[in-house]
């Protein structure tokens, strides 16, 4: 029972070495599937009482890593948890976890509630849990059609209720959001906060950020089968803190007044403007009236979480990103292009203020970067603009 | 283990596969039946006719009193248990090829026990199976052969008993070569060429060169076995003492050549189903579903 203490409060522990029992943990997991590596040296975790996103493009490995968790698929090394067990170790598995994935079948001849039915009897849930489901996901009035003639929206919504058969804990979900519209996206998005909120656990797959964006409260973000980041949302959206783009009457005037006030992350912007990170509009505003620099023209710019994901994604594989530097001198920080500010058609930047010092190496394409690391993201080339995944 | 039970016996009776081929399997076993009913007649009225007749009393034996139908039924059996060998067939290898064998094991504490709940509802079926082959053969024989040849209560029960233990066998090592290959089509394929055909032309080989002893320990030669021994022991029973060409003449109408006896002959082929089973057991534990 006292295990090693996890950070957090003190619900569900399961008697397992202090595991939560909705807590998935995948440690050093790989795959080999013949030739190829499908998921290699995966580490991440998944507390209960949040939902996860588990964000790759498509062939990252984000299915092989649910089956292995799912105990569909051997990992070739490490391990995936559920509450501290393997999943074949879990006695009632589907009363730990249920899971929505791309390949289920359904048997076209069986009914929605035959299929249920099957299933309830499986897990030992009482029968009438089965229509209750079928209510719950929408499908009551298609309780008695045959599955084959559902439509992709409904054979999901069918899957769903087939996860929640055994009153899980866990819900892994492959993509769910696959054939269903905008409205069943919408109901999903708040069952799952829901289910979420009640301390239990979601993990949702998706090859796309903006499909679960308003879902997720964290995600865990995989490429070519490794983790390259793993946290909150919020703090990647932080992490990629807006710049201010500002255009001031004397561009090393202003640079040394907001070194003066410990802001270095600064960078150069074309046609003599300075790119302030990290901060506010109005601080770099502030800063330049105390200084007496005139500013001619300011703007903030926030950074675009999809574009940011495309970037992770399609990158080098990285070890992770982390924050990206604060308070390191350097400048050439690439991690914005131009639009709006200043109009496009401008040279592209050139370095106008050297800092104090030995000059910063020059940062390296992609994102395999470390904490403390004082570049940033390296955006692609504007031609590329607006294609973000 | 209870629970998984009834869910993998929902699974059989929410679509239309059992009675799919309960139909077929009535209608063969009644039609071989009958067939072979009126076939035992023609062959009665032959030896107790004109020479053949002087002959056969020679030998010391009642042609009247054979009950020749016992051959034609324990054929009609065997022919029958083919249809719930593919139901057993279609057991795993339709819940791989249609994907819901993810479902089920993901309902299921260990793949170990999902199969193990399907052995023991296909063990059912095969008998819900054998015991419809019994009323269907005891139906088709009774229409067409004369009440002279019919076997007693005694070898009537015999026979349907053996009727049933061989289609739960058949069914369980459907069950078995099914989950071993995976696959609908090859499954269905594979059973039925192997039990009607390729293993007919091998018995005919080893019958040729003079070994019919192995063929009791082939798969349909073991099946052939259990119901065939009974047959032409029921046979020889009622007959009285008979030749030992007689005897040998039996077993081979009831399609036990080179069989052992009953007994025997379902050890050997509960061996088979537990080798393809073991095999399948081995390969599922392992198999990755993706």
């Amino acid at each position: 029972m006292a295990g090693q203490g996890l950070s957090g409060g003190m619900r569900m522990y399961d008697g397992n070495g202090g595991h939560y029992a909705g807590q998935i943990t995948v440690e050093g997991l790989t795959k080999q599937f013949g030739p190829v590596t499908a998921v290699q040296d995966l580490t991440f975790a998944v507390q209960p009482g949040s939902v996860t996103g588990f964000l790759g493009p498509n062939g990252a490995g984000k299915t092989t890593t649910m089956r292995m968790l799912l105990g569909l698929v051997t990992p070739t090394a490490g391990t995936a948890l559920i509450g501290g067990q393997p999943f074949h170790r879990l006695g009632r598995p589907a009363r730990i976890v249920g899971a929505v994935l791309e390949a289920q079948g359904f048997h076209p001849r069986r009914t929605g509630l035959d299929h249920l039915l099957v299933y309830a009897a499986a897990v030992g849930a009482p029968d009438t849990r089965a229509a209750e489901l079928l209510q719950l996901v929408g499908l009551g009035a298609a309780a008695r059609q045959r599955v084959g003639g559902y439509s992709l929206g409904m054979k999901q919504r069918l899957a769903l209720a087939t996860a929640l058969i055994g009153d899980p804990q866990v819900l892994v979900l492959d993509e769910p959001a696959n054939g269903l519209d905008p409205e069943g996206i919408s109901w999903l998005r708040t069952f799952l906060q829901s289910f979420a909120r009640a301390g239990r656990t979601v993990l949702i797959s998706s090859h796309l950020l903006a499909e679960i964006e308003q879902t997720v409260d964290q995600v865990v973000i995989i490429s070519a089968g490794r983790t390259v980041y793993q946290g909150r949302l919020d703090h990647l959206r932080d992490a990629q803190q807006g710049r201010v783009l500002v255009q001031p009457s004397d561009a090393n005037a202003l640079v040394t007044a907001l070194r003066a006030q410990g802001i270095t992350r600064l960078e150069p912007a074309p046609d003599g403007g300075i790119a302030v990170l990290g901060v506010d509009a109005r601080l770099v505003g502030d800063i330049a009236l105390a200084a007496g620099v005139a500013v001619y023209g300011m703007y903030e710019e926030k950074p675009d979480l999809e574009r940011l994901f495309f970037q992770l994604t399609t990158g080098a594989s990285g070890a992770g990103l982390a924050q990206p530097g604060y308070g390191q001198p350097g400048f050439a920080q690439p991690g914005f292009a131009q639009p709006a500010f200043p109009p496009a058609g401008f040279p592209p930047p050139v370095p106008a203020f050297p800092p104090p010092g030995p000059p910063p190496p020059q940062p390296p394409p992609g994102w395999a970067r470390s904490p403390g690391d004082p570049h940033g993201l390296q955006r692609p080339p504007a031609d590329v603009e607006g294609g973000g995944s | 283990m209870i629970g998984l039970i009834k869910a993998e016996f929902r699974k059989t009776t929410t679509t239309n596969l059992w009675w799919g081929l309960l139909i077929p399997t009535v209608l063969l076993a009644a039609g071989w039946a009958a067939v072979t009913g009126a076939l035992g007649n023609a062959f009665t009225d032959a030896i107790t006719e004109g020479t053949t007749a002087q002959v056969v009393s020679a030998l010391g034996v009642d042609g009247e009193r054979l009950q020749v139908a016992l051959f034609g039924m324990a054929r009609s059996i065997n022919v029958a248990t083919i249809f719930p060998m593919i139901f057993g067939g279609l057991a795993v290898s339709n819940e791989i090829s249609r994907r819901t064998i993810t479902t089920t094991f993901l309902t299921a504490p260990t793949r170990g026990s999902a199969l193990t709940a399907k052995l023991v509802v296909y063990l059912v079926w095969g008998a819900i199976f054998g015991v419809a082959i019994g009323a269907a053969v005891s139906l088709g024989t009774v229409l067409t052969a004369n009440p002279g040849l019919l076997p007693g209560p005694g070898g009537w029960l015999a026979l349907c008993g053996v009727g049933v233990l061989l289609s739960i066998l058949m069914t369980m090592l459907g069950v078995g070569v099914g989950a071993l290959l995976g696959n609908v089509v090859a499954t269905t394929t594979v059973l039925i060429f192997y039990m009607l055909i390729i293993e007919n032309g091998i018995a005919l080989l080893l019958a040729v060169r003079d070994i019919p002893g192995v063929i009791g320990f082939l798969p349909n030669g073991a099946a052939d076995g259990i119901t065939g021994s009974v047959a032409s022991a029921v046979f020889l029973a009622a007959a009285g003492p008979v030749p030992d060409d007689i005897v040998e003449a039996a077993r081979v109408l009831a399609g036990a050549m080179g069989a052992f006896d009953w007994w025997l002959s379902a050890l050997i082929f509960l061996g088979w189903v537990a080798a393809f089973f073991g095999g399948s057991w081995a390969l599922l534990q392992r198999r990755d579903i993706t």
